[in-house]
């Protein structure tokens, strides 16, 4: 069984629709990238896992499940209670993510505290021992420090600690190595890794990045306009690209192998106060058809297993058909 | 950290030597001297009285007279209250200044920083506008006003309830105490309120306060530990200034009060250029605002911890 089953998540702040339409699915253990531009819904979508959205925002889901436990269902009392303790998040900026008035140790012990019932003394030993896990020389030391003695590396550790230290099920990483040189990315991905290795929590890995993606991922989600466009494992979408989106996507990245001149998207997202009838891709799209601005695609399952994309090119019936309708 | 309060009070020295020079110098440039009184004295009284006060020595050896006593402690004679010692002034009237001082400021705090906090928690709703007008209410009337406006409502009060539930003014009990600093802290507080308000409403859109969020705290831990320890910082940074405020504003309310604080004696000098009074008033007011200040840096430091490190040199 699934940790996590998410259809149709909808979110709309006022009058932007931020996310219209986005399935997840996450298996114990695994890791999944969700992928996509900046503006595309990604973070709304992490702190809607976490039911973090402002009052303001109204959430939608089809169907919503965790462990086994219908999410639409929860009181703010159970989201209190699965908040860093079943569910954590990395955030992207360590350096101000971490409360500048508090020692490091004290809030990675915060939700041993609030979770565990630790004492204030086993929960910063746990904190430490954590730190120390996570190469920080000079643990116990550090863990009396405040966040702006630590540099940049070595606070999203930190914040990493802070996360994982109830050993949530689900960990959720919202472009964790973004604000980081990349020197440090290296090194936060490999603890990433080695943490899910050790630990078997799940992650879903929000970036815009496809190198980190290739490094990290089993499975990749690609996000265009407030919907998953794309979905299926690492290979099935770095090889075998469906969607013109992803198509595009990748034919913006440097690749040194096979050096070629690289190519920007055109165009700009749709505006999401006003998203378009039909495909939210269709206007930047170069293999656009009469169908695209009428009607939404679905998700159409693609030849191989588990491997969808949500383009009117992979119905199930031939799209020659659509181009044959046109004239 | 000692080095920090050294340099802070040894800096704090140099203000107060400033500002006794500059008073010292200005009362002798005022036309007129305290000896100079609507009936005319005759030459051989007032030499005589200029040598008893050292009036008749020239202005240099008075200054060096005036800071060899300062250093010692010493304020001299009043010239207008027979033989009654600036440092005993001092000592029998500034305890009832610092009494209602403190009282002004500290309503003055929690009120701000309580009223401050509700408007950035119900921002744009009506406990936020509530908030905001009596702000600039409070801010806008003078103090005198509002001073003149609480005595009728005292007044009115006690007519209602047929006994004296509070004094109208006066000094001696407890509850002479809390309308005056209510008054004396009002404008304040409304200022400390907005400063709260906009440093609190940053705090609750901060990354971090999202983050203690998703770690699951809640409630008053949430609030104790992370949004109101970050938010207070600006309102303690303004609440060395805000001190100096409620001194002088306390001058106007003691002598609308009643109350025999040490602002009474020092408009009484100015008006009667009574110059030890002036001078020794003045001189130990500005101590007192630069001690006050540098306690109030300590405490930021305590608080905010990249303050504390950074300049106390005391880092790890």
């Amino acid at each position: 069984m699934n940790l996590l089953e998410l259809e149709r998540l909808q979110v709309s702040i006022g009058p932007v629709q931020a996310v219209r339409d986005v399935s997840l699915s996450l298996a114990p253990g695994e890791c999944r990238a969700l992928v996509g531009e900046s503006g595309c819904g990604k973070s709304v979508t992490a702190m809607s896992l976490l039911n973090l959205m402002p009052a303001a925002a109204k959430t939608n889901a089809l169907r919503w499940d965790f462990a086994g436990r219908d999410m639409r269902q929860l009181s703010e009392r159970d989201w209190r209670q699965l908040r860093g303790n079943e569910i954590a998040m990395i955030f992207q900026n360590p350096m101000t993510a971490l409360d500048p008035t508090q020692t490091i140790g004290s809030q990675i012990a915060e939700p041993l505290r609030i979770h565990k019932g630790l004492s204030k003394r086993e929960a910063l030993n746990k904190a430490i021992a954590l730190l120390e896990r996570l190469a920080i020389a000079n643990p116990a030391q550090r863990a009396g420090q405040y966040p702006f003695e630590f540099s940049g590396g070595m606070l999203q550790r930190a914040m990493i600690a802070m996360a994982v230290v109830c050993e949530p099920q689900l960990l959720i990483a919202d472009e964790p190595t973004t604000a980081l040189d990349v020197t440090v990315q290296a090194e936060v991905l490999s603890i990433l890794r080695e943490l899910r290795e050790s630990s078997g929590t799940a992650m879903l890995f929000i970036t815009h990045d496809l190198g980190v993606v290739a490094e990290i991922a089993d499975s990749v989600s690609v996000m265009y306009a407030g919907q998953t466009v794309e979905t299926g494992s690492l290979i099935d979408v770095f090889s075998h690209e469906a969607h013109p989106y992803t198509q595009a996507l990748k034919r913006a990245v440097p690749d040194m192998a096979n050096p070629q001149p690289l190519q920007a998207i055109g165009g700009t997202p749709p505006d999401l106060r006003h998203p378009p009838t039909g495909c939210g891709f269709a206007a930047r799209c170069a293999e656009r058809m009469a169908i695209c601005d009428q009607l939404p695609p679905n998700f159409a399952c693609k030849s191989r297993a588990e491997h969808y994309s949500r383009c009117w090119l992979w119905h199930p019936e031939h799209p020659a058909r659509w181009r044959e309708a046109e004239q | 950290m000692l080095k920090f309060i050294a340099k802070r009070l040894l800096s704090g020295a140099i203000t107060i030597w400033f500002i006794a020079t500059a008073t010292f110098f200005a009362m002798h440039a005022v036309p007129g001297d305290p000896l100079t009184q609507e009936k005319a004295m005759s030459p051989a009284v007032r030499s005589q009285l200029e040598a008893r006060y050292g009036l008749d020595k020239p202005l240099i050896e008075q200054y060096q007279l005036f800071l060899n006593n300062m250093l010692h402690g010493d304020f001299g004679i009043s010239f207008t209250q027979e033989n009654r010692k600036v440092n005993d002034i001092i000592r029998e009237h500034f305890p009832i200044s610092a009494i209602l001082g403190i009282t002004a400021v500290l309503i003055a705090l929690v009120g701000g920083v309580s009223a401050g906090t509700v408007a950035a928690y119900y921002r744009n709703r009506w406990p936020d506008r509530m908030v905001m007008v009596a702000v600039i209410a409070a801010i806008s009337v003078p103090g005198f006003v509002i001073a003149g406006l609480a005595q009728l409502t005292i007044v009115a009060m006690n007519n209602a309830a047929g006994k004296t539930l509070l004094p109208v003014a006066g000094w001696g009990g407890v509850n002479h105490i809390w309308v005056p600093a209510l008054v004396l802290g009002l404008g304040t507080m409304a200022y400390l309120s907005r400063i709260m308000r906009a440093s609190m409403l940053e705090v609750l859109s901060a990354d971090f306060n999202m983050a203690a969020k998703a770690k699951g705290v809640h409630g008053w831990r949430l609030f104790w530990h992370h949004q109101l320890r970050n938010a207070v910082l600006p309102v303690v940074t303004e609440l060395g200034p805000t001190i100096a405020g409620v001194t002088t504003g306390g001058f106007v309310v003691e002598l609308i009060f009643a109350i025999p604080g040490l602002g009474r004696y020092f408009v009484q000098a100015v008006q009667q250029l009574d110059y030890t009074v002036i001078m020794g008033t003045t001189v130990f007011y500005g101590a007192f605002l630069v001690l006050v200040v540098v306690v109030v840096d300590i405490s930021y430091g305590l608080i905010d911890p990249r303050i504390r490190l950074h300049s106390g040199g005391g880092g790890r």
